[in-house]
């Protein structure tokens, strides 16, 4: 389509205007980091690198994120089993009640973390008489994690179709050793993609978080927000946010070159 | 439908005569739909068996319930004398082609042909050794490192092939293994595998939907329709002697006079099919041949002459209403003799008519 050279210019407008305000107040806080100024004044008097000295040894910004680092890791582990067995089981086999386990598994990813959170709540403590720590927050994580590599997965498997698996077992393979030989290397790029996103949802999550996590357990996000308005540890919130920015670019990034080149291949 | 010792000039091994596969009142229903409906047959060892039918007719679905990815909804699958009716497809002795060939992408050629002896335990310089022996049977040697992607149709049929034939099958089933591949390929490709089944003597079964090939490949032939084997015989059988209108008009091009028609026209009772080929036709007036005893004539005019290069199809509007189609092959004396709106009389021997059921 050809478009007019007016439309084009309205068009770079809109688009320069979003881009604008998606990312300015992302870059404000990275240059607040360095901002010497307490209350981050504007234009900043000077820059520092005291900030991060001071996040850098403060126990609670370093065991945040060990907290959230381990609920990602353990989340994304679980989802990453569970996820692919699901898959392959509404991918590959028919059984009574298939579509409405699709849809079931689907469903956490959809539903408001709001609501996932109450329900947890209650079923842990109340049903189930369990106390809310790290395990809870876990699990609760795993819940939505699971959707990213069943999504993921589910993709995958579907474009390649069911006669490699055959081929395998046509040739003498039996059930574990197709998996091993044929299915998980052809999977491998789908399960990281879907790993990555994972590890990313549950890193910063924290409405769930906040009500299936124990006084104990401080997340990264809940850290952030408790100490957000302490004027003593505002400073060391935006260097902390800078660190999770990284954190969380990197791995969608290299999830999308990844879904990208695995695209490019077949 | 007992076994048929095929009396193959061409076949020039001696098959021992036992059963390779035998199906009795095998069925698959999926849902309300008859796949495969009570079919039963033998297939002999070493014999080169094909199954011809429009997609749906339920070829694949046999295919599929003898290589094991399909359970049988009834009925019983033997192969060389054993029950693997329920059995897993890696428990079976029998290797497919499948129509997408199903390379995996993420092996070298080579890798891929040794699949079989990987899984089987087989040693690595031993399955090496043997994947590149398959490689070269089907002269594919030279490109053992390359990756299935970087292959064209054909040299991906015969990775295909190799890997089926490396763990020494007693059965190979081919699912339209020759359907992705243009005319002239797949002309060579069908000399290059009746060879290597003559070579090989293992019993293939073929599936296709393709009548040229069924005939030209096979030693017997299974003509199916909705699930059914509604004629089986050698490839001279089902085209000289079909039984059927749906035969008659599958296999080949037919002519096919209902039986009101075949009383008009030949005096005779039921329904009966007359192939192209069988007919000659001459210009109204000029016949030098006089019908003698049990040649039919009838006149009529030409509505179509099409040139094939062997050939002409000549279509023919007979004067009481009957179309025909004749096929009159070149032989180079008659030059541009039939034209559309010509007269001709068409004529063809009463020997030559086959009466269907």
């Amino acid at each position: 389509m050809i478009l007019g050279a007016g439309v084009k210019r309205i068009l770079a407008t809109l688009t320069a205007l979003t881009l604008l305000v998606m990312y300015l107040p992302l870059m404000l806080v990275v240059l607040n980091s360095f901002n010497t100024s307490r209350s981050f004044a504007w234009p900043p008097s000077g820059l520092t690198l005291e900030w991060w000295r001071r996040a850098w040894s403060s126990d609670g910004a370093r065991e945040a994120v060990m907290t959230s680092v381990q609920v990602a890791l353990a989340s994304t582990a679980i989802a990453l089993v569970l996820g692919t067995l699901m898959s392959l089981a509404l991918q590959r086999y028919s059984f009574f009640g298939k579509n409405s386990v699709n849809l079931l598994v689907i469903l956490p990813i959809a539903l408001p973390g709001i609501v996932t959170g109450i329900a947890l709540n209650n079923a842990f403590r109340g049903v189930m008489g369990i106390q809310l720590g790290l395990l809870t927050v876990i699990v609760a994580h795993a819940t939505f994690c699971i959707v990213t590599v069943f999504n993921n997965v589910q993709a995958r498997l579907r474009r390649m179709g069911g006669s490699f698996e055959e081929a395998s077992a046509d040739l003498g393979a039996g059930v574990w050793t197709t998996f091993r030989l044929v299915t998980f290397p052809q999977l491998r790029s789908a399960l990281l993609a879907g790993g990555l996103l994972a590890f990313a949802l549950s890193f910063d999550e924290i409405i769930v978080t906040t009500f299936t996590a124990g006084a104990g357990t401080t997340t990264l996000p809940i850290w952030i927000l408790n100490n957000l308005f302490r004027p003593n540890q505002a400073p060391i919130v935006n260097v902390v946010a800078v660190v999770l920015i990284l954190l969380s670019i990197v791995p969608i990034w290299i999830a999308q070159k990844i879904s990208g080149d695995a695209e490019g291949v077949r | 439908m007992a076994v048929s010792t095929t009396d193959e000039t061409s076949a020039g091994l001696t098959a021992p005569s036992g059963t390779a596969i035998s199906l009795r009142g095998l069925s698959k229903h999926f849902g309300e739909v008859r796949a495969v409906d009570d079919v039963d047959l033998d297939i002999a060892d070493g014999e080169f068996f094909s199954m011809l039918g429009p997609s749906g007719s339920g070829k694949t679905t046999v295919l599929r319930l003898v290589a094991g990815f399909e359970q049988a909804t009834s009925g019983t699958i033997e192969l060389a004398g054993e029950d693997v009716t329920s059995r897993a497809p890696f428990d079976r002795d029998v290797n497919t082609v499948f129509q997408d060939y199903a390379l995996f992408p993420h092996m070298s050629v080579l890798d891929n042909v040794a699949y079989g002896l990987r899984v089987r335990g087989v040693k690595k310089s031993v399955r090496r050794r043997q994947a590149e022996e398959a490689l070269g049977t089907v002269q594919l040697a030279h490109l053992a490192d390359r990756s299935p992607g970087q292959l064209s149709g054909g040299q991906r049929q015969r990775v295909a092939l190799a890997r089926s034939i490396v763990v020494q099958p007693k059965v190979l089933l081919l699912d339209e293994p020759l359907g992705a591949l243009d005319l002239k390929l797949r002309e060579q490709m069908q000399v290059e595998l009746k060879q290597l089944q003559r070579n090989l003597g293992i019993t293939f079964v073929f599936v296709t939907h393709d009548q040229e090939e069924a005939l030209t490949l096979s030693d017997r032939v299974a003509v199916f329709s909705e699930g059914k084997i509604v004629q089986l015989g050698t490839p001279q059988e089902i085209y000289e002697t079909p039984t059927s209108e749906y035969v008659a008009s599958f296999v080949g091009t037919s002519n096919i006079f209902d039986s009101a028609t075949s009383q008009r026209l030949l005096g005779r009772d039921g329904t009966h099919a007359l192939r192209p080929e069988k007919i000659s036709i001459s210009a109204s007036g000029t016949s030098t041949r006089s019908g003698g005893a049990g040649v039919v004539r009838a006149e009529g005019v030409i509505s179509e002459s099409i040139y094939l290069g062997t050939g002409h199809r000549i279509h023919v509007l007979l004067d009481d209403g009957t179309r025909l189609v004749v096929l009159e092959q070149s032989t180079g004396a008659q030059a541009q003799r039939e034209q559309r709106g010509e007269k001709v009389v068409a004529s063809w021997s009463l020997d030559d008519l086959v009466p269907l059921t």
